[in-house]
């Protein structure tokens, strides 16, 4: 077992910073037990303002500061998304409050190129969801979190003797394995400043002092006791939310901050080898009902550049009623997706993939309807012998035209004054048909050549052999 | 040397003749007219370039002119058609071999919507041809597409009216289509390389009526057509430096 523990200690902060570049001037606040910042940006901290400050007193250093309460539900939220994103490294990821989470990474370090690349691996594709967790592995998962806490970047190697590391690490890390305040406060009293300091003292001392959950904790750290640990299991859909650091309804950190949520949508659909052929992106509003982006993809897909894409040119041509607070994102069911190979001799499917995708990009700015294919139907009236299709659908095997069928049909026959300079070629064909739904039609369609020499296709209505109409032309 | 050698039976480079295209321009898409080949850079429709179809009028054969590419379009590209003023008629394309299932027929709702999906058409890589029948386009706009088909090797056929020919175009090609006689005259107003010579006369293949036509057409026209150049010599016939 090999355990890497990914710490987000600002997380108050970061899932109000992560969708945007430049944060500005932000803290967040709660107001139990009392009113006080719990995290500042750091152009905040750069004039003053820290965790644990009053309100008053951090206006009065930053009188622009920007205060937003505390919001743990997306805190919750933000967690569970890392964990989605995770389980892309291995199936193995537990939830690990307060902000945090570990992964058993053994079985996947050969994949990923061993623990140092995975590391990396990890850092940098945190960096894409617009998040900065501390990063830290050790053979037990309490240990990997007292050492992303203490100590971030320590890989402790699984061999003889590793327990020796977690000894300089401050008392503080106790707090997180559920030793209480009072406790902490007594070891201090004593002296003891590192874990090293409480190591040496005897065990049973200690839990006659009631301190028993002191070396529960270390014992579970040093791996003398097991540490059982509730495995993630995601839901059947993906959903995402970030916040914006501050309403706007600007478009480009709105992509900027859809760009993260795509980000976590790929990852989640890639560990589970599936895609997603539409999602909606809802953009919430400080007032009044929320906007709604489906977005629609022609083929299957786990692509974020291609949903960012998509997203550009819906948010492009949409008028926003209002500056936007939250964006949410929310996969439609996956589907499967055979995984991809990364071929030595190019991919035989980017010819199809720019396919999809211009389609895609047509269809998001122009419309469903603004898109289409043709085929023809068998029907003798020319009106009816086509009728638009989704493009790429198949057609079935042709059907056999009767006559000659100019290129360009006209939507409406145009009435011509009289046949004068018409030179009637080809002809006549004698269309007579519908007169079963109403719209029937009896004609005698001719190839004509006009004055100016261009081919059209003219008829004469049966009862009104005088009256002429242009219907197509041979382009 | 009693019979003097036709220039053209020479081997090619011996003899430089003035009409003669370079041989260096970037082989083109056959048009599958071999007059018309014979007139254009490296022999057939460029491939990433913009090119103008002008036309005063529907119906002179402008559709019939691409047939050819159109038919040639693989499962994987599209045919996109971009705001056509007319209804490109599905039986008759079907009938001429054009793969309808590959067609992307665009409407749009102004100029700015049509030179933006024409740009999105051709800059994708994805289309064999692009079919555009822009609006109003000022000069920056062509640029930008002619940009788009040579960034993506897509031949994109701009059709506007004759008109249109007074203007000065940033075009590699630029054709004016009219019709003589049932058949297609293709007057070449552009192209790279020597300036362009006397018009093709074009027999289109798809076009009805043509039997009739070849019977009722005056014979002085026939002087317009130009007969195919012969190609050049067989490799044969070269020197072999050895």
């Amino acid at each position: 077992m090999y355990w890497l523990a990914l710490l987000l200690p600002d997380l108050p902060l970061q899932v109000f910073t992560r969708g945007t570049a430049d944060p500005g001037l932000l803290a967040v606040t709660e107001s139990r037990p009392r009113q006080q910042v719990v995290a500042a940006s750091p152009a905040a901290r750069a004039l003053g303002v820290s965790a644990g400050d009053g309100v008053a007193g951090a206006l009065a250093v930053a009188p622009d500061l920007l205060l937003r309460p505390r919001a743990p539900e997306l805190e919750t939220a933000t967690l569970a998304e890392l964990a989605h994103w995770a389980g892309r490294f291995t199936p193995h990821v537990s939830l690990d409050p307060p902000g945090g989470l570990v992964l058993e990474i053994s079985a996947s370090l050969r994949l990923f190129g061993g623990l140092q690349a995975l590391a990396g691996t990890l850092v940098q594709e945190l960096d894409a969801l617009g998040l900065q967790a501390c990063i830290a592995g050790a053979p037990t998962p309490l240990a990997a979190r007292w050492l992303a806490a203490s100590s971030p970047g320590t890989l402790a190697m699984a061999r003889g003797g590793w327990q020796e590391c977690l000894a300089p690490l401050p008392l503080a890390v106790l707090a997180d394995a559920g030793v209480g305040k009072d406790i902490l406060m007594l070891l201090h009293g004593i002296g003891a400043r590192s874990l090293a300091d409480v190591l040496r003292l005897p065990r049973d001392g200690l839990a006659r002092r009631q301190a028993a959950a002191v070396s529960a904790a270390l014992a579970r750290a040093r791996g003398e006791t097991p540490d059982l640990r509730d495995w993630f299991v995601p839901p059947a859909r993906y959903t995402a939310r970030v916040a914006m650091a501050a309403p706007t309804d600007n478009v480009e950190p709105l992509l900027f901050a859809a760009r993260r949520l795509f980000a976590g949508l790929a990852a989640w659909l890639t560990a589970r080898q599936t895609a997603v052929d539409h999602c909606s992106l809802t953009l919430e509003h400080e007032s009044g009902p929320a906007t709604v982006l489906e977005l629609y993809t022609g083929a299957p897909s786990r692509d974020e550049a291609r949903l960012g894409l998509l997203a550009r040119e819906r948010l492009a041509a949409l008028p926003l009623p209002a500056p936007v607070e939250a964006l949410r994102l929310e996969s439609g069911l996956p589907v499967e997706l055979a995984p991809k190979s990364a071929d030595l001799f190019g991919d035989p499917d980017t010819a199809r993939e720019n396919a999809g995708l211009l389609f895609d990009r047509l269809v998001a700015r122009l419309g469903t309807d603004a898109v289409t294919s043709l085929r023809p139907c068998a029907d003798h009236r020319p009106e009816r012998a086509w009728r638009p299709v989704r493009p790429g659908t198949r057609l079935p095997a042709d059907t056999p035209v009767p006559g000659p069928r100019p290129l360009w049909l006209l939507a409406e026959p145009r009435a011509l004054r009289g046949s004068s300079g018409l030179i009637l070629l080809a002809g006549p064909e004698r269309i007579e048909s519908g007169w079963w739904d109403g719209a029937d039609v009896r004609r005698d369609y001719y190839v004509a050549r006009d004055r100016d020499e261009a081919l059209c296709w003219v008829f004469h209505p049966l009862d009104r052999p005088d009256e002429w109409y242009v219907h197509g032309y041979f382009g | 040397m009693a019979n003097p050698l036709a220039l053209a039976t020479l081997p090619p480079g011996l003899v430089w003749q003035a009409d003669r295209l370079a041989g260096s321009a970037a082989p083109g898409l056959p048009t599958g007219f071999a007059a018309l080949d014979a007139q254009l850079p490296g022999g057939g429709w460029p491939r990433g370039a913009l090119i103008e179809l002008l036309a005063a009028r529907p119906g002179v054969g402008e559709l019939s002119l691409l047939l050819p590419l159109l038919r040639s379009t693989p499962a994987d590209h599209w045919l996109a058609w971009i705001a056509p003023p007319r209804l490109p008629y599905a039986p008759a394309l079907a009938a001429a071999g054009v793969p309808l299932e590959r067609l992307l027929l665009v409407r749009t709702a102004s100029d700015a919507e049509t030179l933006w999906a024409t740009r999105q058409a051709t800059a994708s890589g994805a289309c064999t041809a692009v079919l555009a029948w822009p609006g109003r386009v000022d000069n920056a706009g062509l640029r930008r597409l002619q940009l788009a088909a040579e960034d993506s090797a897509t031949p994109l056929f701009l059709f506007r009216p004759a008109d249109a020919a007074r203007q000065p175009s940033v075009a590699a090609l630029r054709l004016q289509l009219s019709a003589r006689a049932g058949r297609l005259l293709v007057h070449i107003l552009k192209r790279r390389g020597p300036a362009p010579g006397a018009p093709v006369e074009l027999v289109l293949p798809q076009r009805p009526g043509l039997r009739t036509e070849s019977k009722l057409s005056p014979p002085s026209l026939h002087v317009l057509a130009r007969p195919a150049p012969a190609r050049p010599a067989l490799a044969g016939l070269h020197p072999r430096h050895s």
